[in-house]
């Protein structure tokens, strides 16, 4: 039997499709009506279990498992952002406040080349 | 499918919800002149004139070093006095420029940069064009804070 021929044999017997009779067909059938019921159950009791953790509290389908770690992460983002803002603010404030009493006049630092003059000569 | 796509969308709108303030607050309007402490006025009041100019972020700012200048010295306040009005007259770009060089000229060891004064006017003497020289090369502007 050449391969072309043995292809042609299953195609064949796909095409007619797996005829079972009497007691296979039968047993089968149980089985999977045996099955469909168990996942029924199944189902149900996940059901029951996840509307006791939500609880009533959620909004609509919305479980406070998830309402409550995103609005947590919400505020902790607000308030290190803020807080942020007040140390960034801060730190010019400091800088500020040195510059203004320096011994140098502000000219000196507004000048493009006084900075680097002063470190090429300060490697000397 | 539908479900998820609506726990996303829920979840995004609380997430904007908590973080809105922080990021859509919308600024403050800075203290006016009379809403300053009497001691903040006697301290700013170089700025008197120009003060409802100043955008708010720069007016709580000047508060700050207000609030500093008591435990400056004598000279450090004066100086502050007489400086303040150009400062505030910058642009912010050339104060974030003085801020960056204060910055990279006070890491220089005091033992090697020597007494600045006398430093900035040998620098002052020096012929334009060998001032000149010494400035770095033009860079892209940085967009300013």
């Amino acid at each position: 039997m050449n391969e072309l021929h043995f292809a042609h044999r299953i195609r064949q017997l796909l095409n007619q499709g797996a005829r079972l009779q009497g007691p296979v067909a039968e047993r089968l059938r149980a089985a999977r009506e045996l099955a469909l019921e168990r996942r029924r159950g199944e189902a149900a009791a996940g059901t029951v279990l996840a509307g006791n953790v939500a609880g009533r509290s959620g909004f609509g389908s919305l479980s406070l498992r998830v309402i409550v770690p995103l609005v947590a992460l919400g505020v902790a983002f607000a308030v290190t952002y803020n807080w942020e803002q007040k140390q960034r603010a801060k730190e010019v404030e400091e800088l500020d406040a040195l510059l203004l009493t320096s011994d140098l006049p502000i000219d000196a630092y507004l000048d493009r080349g006084f900075e680097a003059w002063l470190k090429k000569r300060a490697s000397f | 499918m539908a479900e998820k796509t609506r726990l996303l969308l829920a979840a995004a709108a609380f997430a904007l919800l908590a973080a809105g303030p922080a990021l859509a607050a919308p600024p403050k309007p800075g203290p006016a002149w009379a809403e300053l402490s009497a001691e903040h006025q006697t301290v700013l009041a170089p700025l008197k004139d120009s003060w409802e100019q100043i955008v708010p972020e720069r007016r709580r700012n000047w508060i700050g070093v207000a609030k500093r200048y008591p435990k400056m010295t004598s000279i450090g306040q004066k100086r502050v006095q007489t400086r303040m009005q150009r400062w505030a007259a910058l642009t912010p770009e050339q104060r974030k420029q003085a801020r960056e060089n204060y910055r990279r000229i006070s890491k220089v060891p005091p033992e090697k940069r020597g007494d600045l004064k006398e430093k900035w006017s040998e620098y002052q003497s020096l012929p334009p064009q060998e001032r000149q020289n010494a400035a770095p090369p033009k860079k892209k502007p940085v967009p300013a804070k």
